[in-house]
């Protein structure tokens, strides 16, 4: 499952996001197209699957248009591609990837958002800037985002915290410091999900944009600064005093057949034993929904902002675009009404998603923990979206396989990774 | 008795010593093939055990642990209903069966034609059918899929059922025909000259004569090719592009990739995929083994 | 294939121009019935133009251009091929051991298809000595009958790497043996499919092996033991040389499995870990279905049919010698 960020090209999207309500939000969605039914596709499932199944009620008494919700849990970009090949698109989908959204928008399988009635310039008041940015593909908006979660939580059991005498780290020194001590008191700190080998590079893209810089950053992602630059081999080995054999429960081998949902199991499971498990804010719903029921925010779930790298704070987040591949009737209001404060409030509510709509209020969210994950992006110095979802199709998995590799204690060959990237940048034109 | 069974005979030692070894020989040799049959068994029992166990069971303990044993019929009953594998189970059934028949017909006209009737380069095409048994599926799918998006949109046919069931009666026709003209070939010519005397059309002669004395051969291509579309996943990848229809090996891959450790969902799930197979060879092992000997080749 | 009568040998063989005429005039007449010719000959002469022979002059042509949606839109010359065997997830020979999908293919090939073989070969003539010979056989052929996907699924099993799951594991385990991580580690990962591959297939080259054996004549070997040839010598002198046709059909079957191979690796590893098990059907769904690099993919289908090709030739050319089956 791979998640979709994007980056924010603009660095302030400070206080615009947990601006109180100034209800200006979307435009009313037509309803000339009741009672037709259209078809949205994503990959969500289980605990995400409900809360966005309430946006589709939600639309549907509002509008009379049903939208069925196509779960495609498994080999989605696949599943995407295949059908646009058949003939056979989803009206709606969610794009998994922004290297993606260029490869459909290119291909001209995608339907311009303006082509399909909606006034593109009319949306730029419901975004703080940026947002809008991210959905757009040589300059023409294509899709529009919907949801974002930050990736720079650090998920933690505040319960075990204590037992053992410690406390949240303020920066990076501190952190390596923090698993040292854990490990000392006789238990592996940290799971790991290394098979999912997106969740490595979220680790990477966090340090990196807190110690290369936002600008840098935004070069690496798009192709414009060599990944044999010393600030890529940098951040790989800042990340390695981290991920150790001794700080990961069951060592680095067995996480490296472990997913993403079982190393949540490893920290938050009923019978779990570690005390750390680093992903986005999405890992509350999961693990709360999911993995185990029983948890009670601020007792044995919580999170802590992931530690400063030297003076950088960049947050990195990542987020879902959705885009239109047919005019079938009730395409045009569904995407309308996805950019309304209404779709926005009901979405925040589930406490699943923070919504990237200036104008949902910060009462809309559910718990202490989304309400914090809003602030957070919302205070942040800079923003950086998801960098593996930046990178042309296949690019986010070649990171990934580097940083598998890179945790074994392997070297990694950035030069031949380098021309591997640059030859994917070149096919997508 | 097998030249090699033989061998055994016919070199019986004499001396106590020449006895011991070759004792020892006869002992070393069902050790053996007991190592091969455990094996071979395991594995598959293993899962089978597996499925019939509670999910706490399976997290604690190995299914080996037989003091541990309370069997369940819980898995398949949730695999079944919550993960819709009675639907893909429908789904396969209503993939195999057209995938199966069509060919069947198919092939035994054309191997008919190969075989009993005369027509310009019939040799030469018949080497081309032999060529195509290599072709692989690969080189066909975007050109397939292209097409149908683009020259047969309103027949959506990867929306139902049509593009799989053309694609597999299509890819099997190299094998089908190659086999059954094989067969067809062997049949007395005397039978058939005597219908033609007769003034019986091909027709005739196919209906009446050909497939009813061919019904062993046709049958054990049949079960073949039966249990390759059951079996099968990239052309359901490619070619079934409806959720509501996907077959049950898709439907396992999603379960793998989705929840790689619900074991007892994923035991129940893969011997759903087994079982009829798994009944087919075994009431109709002679056939099945037949089908393979003669071609060999799929 | 089933058993004829022995009368029926004599007229095996119809391709052969001599003839009695009983089997001329039953061949059909001179003149060909146009009307009953197509009737028979159309749905599959349809069917194969539209679904193998099109498609494959079209994917051919394909990979000499862009492909954007499986359409021709630019031509790009021999550039997809170039960029393939560039690439280095589908060939990497700059280290040692080499890797990359096609490497991973060169390695089933000869581990797989040997292995097989030898298996095959040595079960067929063990299996003969005892009673429980059939038994033996249906054991080993079960997995022939199981979808890859469903074999997938028993094999991630016993590979689990928790030894409360996995057999190997609590295998090594009840040693004292550290658990392995037999799928996610990419030194072993390719050996441990291998393992897979070879356990479904040995039963296969068993039943035709031994069906292979059995039909050489007793008599001959009888002879060979009479003038005091022992075991060893009559398997390697004379009952290898008399299955060498056999195995080779065997081998050619397995080979093809082998440049076909794509269930099995993506149903359990997804080409994984990173890329390290990754074989070259998989790069071509991959690239053709994922990543929408129509002409691309189509390249990496045109190698598939390349490698397949001597085996086309081989195919043909033996079938013309007249060695039907």
């Amino acid at each position: 499952m791979m998640r979709i960020t994007r980056p924010l090209t603009i660095v302030s999207l400070v206080a615009v996001l947990v601006a109180t309500a100034c209800s200006s939000g979307g435009n009313a969605p037509g309803t000339g197209a009741s009672g037709s039914t259209i078809t949205v596709m994503s990959l969500w499932g289980g605990s995400e699957q409900e809360s966005f199944q309430k946006v589709l009620d939600a639309f549907k008494t509002k509008t009379g248009v049903t939208a069925t919700f196509d779960s495609q849990r498994t080999n989605y970009s696949t599943v995407l591609q295949t059908r646009l090949s058949g003939g056979n698109p989803p009206d709606i989908a969610i794009i998994p990837g922004i290297g993606f959204l260029r490869q459909f928008a290119r291909q001209g399988s995608l339907k311009k958002v303006a082509d399909l009635g909606v006034d593109v310039n009319a949306l730029k008041s419901n975004y703080p800037p940026g947002i809008l940015e991210i959905g757009q593909v040589d300059g023409t908006q294509y899709a529009i985002m919907v949801k974002f979660n930050s990736k720079s939580t650090v998920w933690f059991r505040p319960d075990k915290f204590k037992t053992l005498g410690v406390s949240a780290p303020t920066d990076y020194a501190g952190f390596t410091k923090l698993l040292g001590d854990i490990k000392a008191k006789g238990t592996a700190p940290m799971g790991l999900g290394a098979a999912d080998s997106w969740t490595l590079t979220d680790w990477f893209e966090n340090i990196y944009a807190k110690q290369a810089g936002p600008e840098k950053y935004d070069q690496l992602f798009s192709g414009k600064l060599p990944w044999t630059d010393a600030s890529v081999a940098t951040a790989v080995d800042t990340m390695k005093q981290a991920i150790k054999d001794d700080y990961v429960v069951g060592g680095i081998t067995a996480a490296l057949g472990r997913s993403f949902t079982d190393a949540i199991g490893q920290a938050f499971a009923a019978n779990g034993t570690a005390v750390i498990y680093y992903e986005g804010g999405f890992v509350g719903g999961i693990a709360t929904g999911q993995t185990n029921t029983a948890l009670k925010v601020g007792e044995t779930i919580d999170w802590f902002d992931f530690p400063a790298v030297g003076s950088g704070k960049t947050v990195t987040i990542g987020g879902d675009v959705i885009a239109a591949f047919t005019t079938k009737p009730g395409v045009k209001e569904f995407l309308q009404y996805m950019t309304t404060a209404d779709s926005g409030t009901v979405w925040a509510g589930t406490g699943a998603v923070i919504s990237p709509i200036k104008s949902v209020p910060a009462t809309a969210y559910p718990n202490d923990l989304a309400k914090r994950e809003a602030a957070q992006v919302a205070n942040a110095s800079a923003v950086r979206f998801d960098g593996s979802d930046l990178l042309p199709s296949g690019g986010g998995d070649n990171l990934g396989a580097a940083l598998q590799t890179a945790i074994q204690g392997k070297t990694v060959d950035w030069a031949a990774f380098e021309t591997a990237m640059q030859t994917k940048w070149k096919a997508e034109k | 008795m097998s030249v090699l069974a033989e061998g055994m005979a016919g070199s019986r030692p004499r001396t106590p010593a020449g006895r011991a070894v070759a004792a020892l020989n006869r002992t070393a040799i069902h050790v053996f093939l007991a190592l091969i049959g455990i094996i071979w068994l395991v594995p598959t029992v293993g899962l089978l055990v597996t499925s019939f166990r509670p999910r706490a069971d399976i997290q604690s303990t190995g299914w080996w642990d037989i003091f541990n044993l309370h069997l369940t019929l819980e898995n398949y009953s949730q695999v079944l209903q919550a993960q819709g594998m009675f639907q893909a189970f429908l789904n396969t059934v209503f993939i195999a069966v057209p995938s199966t028949l069509l060919p069947l017909a198919i092939c035994a006209m054309a191997a008919y034609a190969f075989s009993w009737m005369r027509f310009p380069f019939r040799d030469t095409l018949f080497l081309i059918v032999v060529g195509l048994l290599m072709v692989p599926v690969q080189v066909a799918f975007i050109p397939v899929l292209t097409g149908m998006r683009e020259l047969f949109p309103d027949f959506q046919l990867t929306r139902n059922y049509g593009a799989i069931w053309l694609a597999h009666t299509a890819f099997a026709l190299p094998f089908g025909i190659f086999l059954l003209r094989n067969f067809f070939i062997t049949l007395p010519p005397d039978m058939i000259e005597a219908a033609r005397i007769d003034g019986a059309s091909d027709v005739r002669i196919f209906r009446m004569i050909v497939v009813p004395v061919s019904v062993p051969a046709i049958a054990a291509y049949g079960i073949f090719q039966f249990l390759w579309v059951w079996n099968d996943l990239l052309m359901a990848l490619v070619f079934v592009q409806d959720s509501s229809k996907y077959p049950m090996t898709r439907a396992i891959q999603t379960l793998l990739s989705q929840y790689g450790t619900e074991w007892h969902l994923l035991a129940a799930g893969a011997f759903l995929v087994m079982i009829v197979p798994l009944v087919v060879f075994f009431s109709l092992q002679r056939y099945f083994v037949q089908g393979l000997l003669a071609g060999s080749i799929k | 294939m089933g058993t004829t009568p022995q009368g029926l040998q004599l007229t095996r063989d119809y391709n052969a121009l001599t003839g009695g005429k009983a089997a001329r005039r039953a061949r059909g007449p001179e003149r060909p019935k146009w009307g009953a010719t197509i009737l028979f000959l159309a749905p599959a002469s349809l069917l194969l133009l539209v679904f193998l022979i099109y498609p494959a002059i079209y994917t051919v042509l394909l990979s000499f251009n862009r492909g954007r949606n499986g359409t021709f839109n630019e031509w790009v010359g021999l550039d997809n091929y170039a960029r393939l065997f560039a690439d280095q997830d589908f060939l990497n020979l700059s280290t040692f051991p080499p890797s990359g999908a096609l490497w991973n293919n060169v390695l089933w090939l000869v581990l797989y298809v040997s292995i097989v073989i030898f298996f095959g070969l040595i079960l067929a003539v063990v299996a003969a000595r005892v009673r429980y010979e059939a038994v033996l056989k249906a054991i080993v052929f079960i997995p022939m009958a199981i979808a890859a996907t469903a074999l997938a699924v028993i094999w991630k099993f016993v590979y689990s790497p928790d030894s409360n799951i996995g057999v190997l594991n609590a295998i090594l385990g009840a040693f004292g043996i550290a658990p392995v991580s037999w799928l996610g580690d990419q030194n072993i990962v390719n050996f441990a499919l291998i393992a897979v591959g070879i356990w479904g297939s040995v039963g296969f080259a068993t039943v035709i092996l031994s069906a292979a054996v059995k039909s050489i004549p007793a008599e001959v070997i009888e002879s060979a033991r009479v003038e005091g040839a022992n075991e060893r010598q009559i398997f390697f002198r004379m009952i290898l040389p008399m299955v060498s046709l056999p195995i080779s059909v065997l081998a050619v079957t397995l080979v093809v499995n082998v440049i076909k191979l794509f269930d099995l690796i993506f149903v359990m590893t997804g080409g994984g870990p990173g890329k390290a098990s990754q074989v070259i059907a998989f790069t071509m769904f991959q690239q053709a279905f994922e990543a929408g690099q129509y002409g691309y993919g189509s390249a990496v289908a045109v190698i598939m049919l390349v490698l397949l090709t001597p085996i086309m030739i081989f195919n043909v050319r033996r079938f013309r010698a007249g060695s039907v089956t």
